[in-house]
């Protein structure tokens, strides 16, 4: 041992010698490699539960944290053309006077009760005193057993630069918007739309056509006014052709301005089926407010921003007029007057707008810069899609684990073999392959699937009240009848439900991981309501677990009367496929 | 009840009503355009349009527009009406004979004359949503996938020449099934029974190959005679045969080529399009010789490789291949990783729907969404071959003993 250190020429051979060993080993290197697949595939296995746990919880953890700042930053313009805020404008106090002329006017109208006719029929006749080809269109849906009947009036001011291949459309709903609260009439946003009608034909620098629309009731109108101007067929919509057209609309704001004065303008985004519009234009309006008007944005009118934008996008309903324009891939948006004492008026409106419809006008192709995949935490914040999106899917992938870990489990059991040993402990354990039943937990998935679609497809609007409770005890019956047909369990085959709890999981891993792409909202909500329940879940009939995972399943139908009447209603009018999904996808009963 | 539901007497004319009642639910209409479910080379809004110029007798081949087969165009403007109820009819009926060709396979496979997985196979082919839907969408490669199977179905029954024809038609189609024809005359000089369990060297009399090919040729032949005939000229060609290997039209569909041409600058555009479709020529001889002794493994393997790897594939083209899956039970106990490649599919058919629909209605995605989701499917496809292969050839070596491994080296 006083040999000391081993020279250096020795010890890189030493060295060599074990590398070379590592590649080409002495032994069997097939046997080597098997031996470390082994080790690998064992080391993974005994840490799987801890990583299962891991992925939920840091997914968990990571939904919670989305509206943290810090992991976000501050919003930029993307597009150059857009030079936002840069333009002088010229809406003035006369401007303002004609505005408060309209107001005056529409509310001896609204005072009156006026028809939707009357209303109608006056703002078209103003539009055309300013000069504008305008006309009306009358619409009625049929939902349920009540119709939803309306007029709605629209200008067309053609561009003078350009040949009217693009438009712009600004326009404001009678009604302005309300979450089933009482309604409100939209008077100034109507008269701030007719005043700037009047105004902005004034000017030269249109290079896109102007469309002006106060369309009738809240979201009707204006769902009845772009599916004709767009030809898509609605069944239960009869609506008239319209008079006036112009070329492919590409932007659109909307105006909600109830009140006698604004301290901050807000933003609503969302639109049908969780779609966003472009980021930049929204940052624009922003910049515009901020530096043209002189008034601060928020976003929508202050208060729990992401868990707001959660409740409109999941559920994909609008959450304003501006979200019916995003089917035809319009990027729009609504700026909404917060109510307050002052200090702006149609002073400021004016001018943000005539600026903002400048922004939109410099446009030489649709916004396709900045993103589409956002969650604006703040009027100048927001997080990229890489910083929220990795929850919902850590969730998923922790759920896929889970699966795939039951799946693999449920090919084996232990079984006691006799041994042949005659010791004390004569009973040796091993692991046996056993069958797994995939055809018969496909057949009840599909059976769940087939039960939620025919529940749904029974429900309408007319009769969704009488309809619940009876559905909410067959959604509670079927299940247990299926435990009864529940054929005797053989030891060589694993049980179905074991099986059934594996691919459950695979198979709602698989719909949030690519929902959460379209929308985010959605797949959130879908890790919240499946991630936990369906990994805990149990074949075991305890009195406890069996009602609540039918309160899961099907508690909507009598817990959430009002969510569910609104699904309802914005499936059979504007086509939001949440109710449906929400139905068939997600009634999965244990 | 469930060994009555299950009879093929029973499910193939139950789902072919079925797909005739989707049509009459407006389902055609809807996907007739779905870039998933057609393309060019298949699309049955192009063969209308030239079957309106055939009628009016300007060229079809003229104009860039019509990659359809001379053949076609004579078919469905002599005899066959073109209205769209009959061609759905047509098309669904294409399925059934295509279903009840693989139940026959399956059936000369066995060596029996019926069997009580009959009814499943049908409906393994019938019920699997990738053949279903391009079926719906009026995509002529349910044609091409029914004539394929007639082909396979004839080749185990020892019918050369009706096995030849119709691969005969099928690559007068679609040319990439030309690789199909070394297998099929293998199973035409041996048997189509299972063999994967026990393999051995192949023995035929190789003074058969000559004629069955010279055959082969001869169809081929006509074929093509004919159609210049009808054609008036040799222009269809480079419009029909040409377009599979030139890559003329870029429109999205499920497969690998598309997008990589778009991307592609011009020099290198002609070496690679070489390189891509001589690649597919390396497969069939090292499959021809490892599954010796059981060809009809070998052409189903070549089935998945070409639908994986051809430059205008629809969702049929793989879908033929899981669906052939079912005729060859004996390997399910022995496929790798079974779970995973199913859980690949799925995602892989929610993705290409959604990525399509992100990019082209929705806006808010581009291109490289729908590229990607394209590439997950080239993933599981990919998954598919190779488990199948693993299987074929694990198969021969049994069950799994314990203390014991299998390694491949």
């Amino acid at each position: 041992m006083d040999e000391g250190p081993p020279p250096a020429g020795r010890s890189w051979k030493n060295t060599l010698q074990k590398l070379r060993g590592r590649f080409k080993p002495e032994k069997n290197a097939a046997e080597v490699r098997v031996r470390r697949r082994r080790a690998m595939i064992q080391k993974l296995h005994q840490r799987l539960p801890f990583l299962k746990v891991l992925l939920f919880l840091v997914g968990y953890l990571w939904m919670v944290a989305i509206p943290y700042p810090d992991l976000g930053r501050t919003t930029y313009i993307d597009e150059n053309a857009l030079q936002p805020a840069q333009v002088s404008t010229y809406w003035d106090w006369a401007d303002v006077h004609n505005a408060d002329r309209y107001l005056d006017d529409l509310e001896r109208l609204g005072d009156r009760n006026a028809s939707s006719a009357e209303l109608s029929e006056f703002v078209k006749t103003e539009f055309q005193k300013s000069g504008l080809p305008a006309a009306t269109q009358k619409y009625t849906f049929s939902v349920g057993s009540t119709n939803v009947t309306g007029v709605n009036a629209y200008a067309v001011s053609s561009s003078p630069r350009a040949s009217g291949n693009e438009a712009i459309v600004i326009s404001a709903s009678w009604i302005r918007r309300h979450e089933g609260g009482p309604t409100e009439l939209n008077l100034r946003g109507v008269s701030a739309i007719l005043a700037l009608a009047k105004y902005l034909k004034g000017h030269s620098m249109w290079a896109k056509d102007l469309v002006f629309v106060v369309s009738d009731g809240y979201l009707d109108g204006m769902q009845a006014w772009l599916g004709s101007y767009h030809g898509s067929k609605q069944n239960n919509l009869q609506a008239e052709e319209l008079l006036y057209a112009s070329g492919v609309i590409w932007n659109a704001l909307s105006i909600d301005y109830a009140c006698h004065s604004f301290s901050h303008l807000g933003v609503f985004h969302e639109g049908l089926n969780g779609r966003l519009p472009n980021q930049d234009l929204i940052n624009s309006f922003e910049r515009i407010s901020r530096f043209t008007g002189g008034v601060p944005v928020v976003l929508y009118d202050h208060a729990k921003n992401v868990v707001r934008h959660v409740g409109y996008q999941g559920p994909g309903r609008p959450s304003g007029i501006h979200g019916l324009f995003h089917p035809y891939r319009i990027d729009a948006f609504t700026i909404y007057a917060v109510c307050a004492q002052g200090p702006h008026g149609f002073h400021a409106l004016g001018r943000v707008v005539e600026s903002t419809l400048r922004t939109m006008n410099n446009l030489l192709e649709r916004l396709h810069a900045s993103f589409f995949f956002y969650i604006l935490t703040d009027a100048t914040y927001f997080n990229k899609i890489g910083s929220y999106l990795p929850s919902a899917i850590l969730v998923s992938v922790g759920m896929m684990f889970h699966g795939l870990d039951i799946w693999v489990m449920s090919g084996w059991r232990l079984e006691e073999q006799p041994s042949e040993k005659v010791s004390s402990s004569s009973q040796e354990r091993g692991w046996v392959s056993r069958q797994r039943p995939v055809l018969h937990a496909l057949t009840i998935m599909m059976a769940t699937h087939i039960l939620g679609a025919l529940v749904f497809g029974s429900l309408s609007l007319d009769n969704w009240q009488t309809l619940a409770p009876i559905l909410f005890a067959v959604v509670a019956v079927v299940p247990l009848a299926a435990l009864l047909l529940r054929s005797r369990h053989h030891s060589e085959t694993a049980p179905v439900s074991t099986v059934l709890k594996a691919l459950n999981l695979c198979f709602a891993s698989t719909i949030i991981s690519v929902i959460s792409v379209l929308n985010f909202s959605l797949a959130l909500l879908l890790a919240i309501a499946l991630g936990i329940p369906l990994a805990i879940s149990t074949p075991s009939s305890r009195l406890v677990q069996y009602p609540a995972y039918i309160l899961l399943a099907a508690g909507w139908l009598l817990f959430l009367p009002e969510q569910t009447q609104s699904a309802l209603w914005n499936w059979e009018v504007l086509s939001v496929w949440f109710a449906p999904v929400a139905a068939v996808v997600t009634l999965l009963p244990m | 009840m469930s060994s009555t539901l299950l009879q093929v007497g029973v499910v193939i004319p139950a789902l072919t009503a079925l797909r005739l009642g989707a049509h009459l639910a407006g389902a055609s209409e809807l996907l007739l355009h779905d870039q998933q479910l057609t393309t060019p080379l298949t699309s049955y809004s192009q063969l209308q349009e030239g079957l309106y110029l055939f009628n009016h007798g300007i060229d079809p081949y003229n104009g860039g527009t019509v990659r359809h087969s001379p053949l076609l165009l004579a078919l469905f403007s002599s005899i066959l009406p073109s209205s769209r109820d009959v061609a759905a009819t047509l098309w669904a009926l294409c399925d059934a004979i295509a279903a009840w060709a693989l139940v026959q396979t399956w059936r000369a496979r066995q060596n029996v004359s019926s069997s009580s997985r009959d009814g499943l196979v049908a409906a393994m082919y019938l019920l699997n949503p990738y053949i279903f839907l391009p079926t719906l969408a009026l995509s002529t490669s349910s044609l091409e996938n029914a004539l394929l199977l007639l082909a396979v179905m004839f080749a185990s029954q020892k019918k050369a020449a009706a096995s030849l024809l119709s691969l005969a038609f099928l690559s007068h189609l679609s040319p990439n099934a030309l690789l199909l024809l070394p297998p099929l005359v293998l199973i035409l000089l041996t048997n189509p029974h299972s063999h994967l369990a026990s393999p051995q060297k192949i023995s035929f009399n190789a003074k058969k190959v000559a004629p069955l090919a010279a055959e082969f040729l001869l169809y081929t032949g006509v074929l093509t005679a004919a159609s210049t005939l009808v054609a008036g000229s040799w222009r269809w060609i480079p419009q029909t045969w040409g377009t599979w290997f030139t890559l003329p039209d870029l429109t999205p569909n499920v497969g690998l080529w598309w997008y990589f041409f778009t991307e592609m600058f011009d020099h290198f555009r002609s070496f690679f399009l070489v390189v891509f479709s001589i690649h597919l020529l390396i497969y069939v001889a090292p499959l021809c010789i490892k599954f010796q002794h059981d060809p009809l493994y070998a052409l189903f393997l070549l089935t998945g490789i070409i639908g994986a790897f051809k430059s205008y594939p629809t969702l049929a083209d793989p879908g033929l291949f899981l669906s052939m899956t079912s005729i060859f039970p004996e390997t399910f106990p022995y496929l790798r990783f079974p779970i995973v490649t199913s859980l690949l599919h799925l995602h892989s058919a929610l993705l290409l729907p959604l990525f399509h629909h992100l990019w082209l209605t929705q806006g808010t995605g581009n291109a490289n969404f729908y590229y990607a989701s394209t590439l997950v499917f080239a993933c599981s496809n990919g998954a598919a071959i190779l488990d199948a292969l693993w299987a074929g050839m694990r198969i021969a070596i049994g069950k799994d003993v314990d203390g014991y491994a299998v390694d491949q080296e």
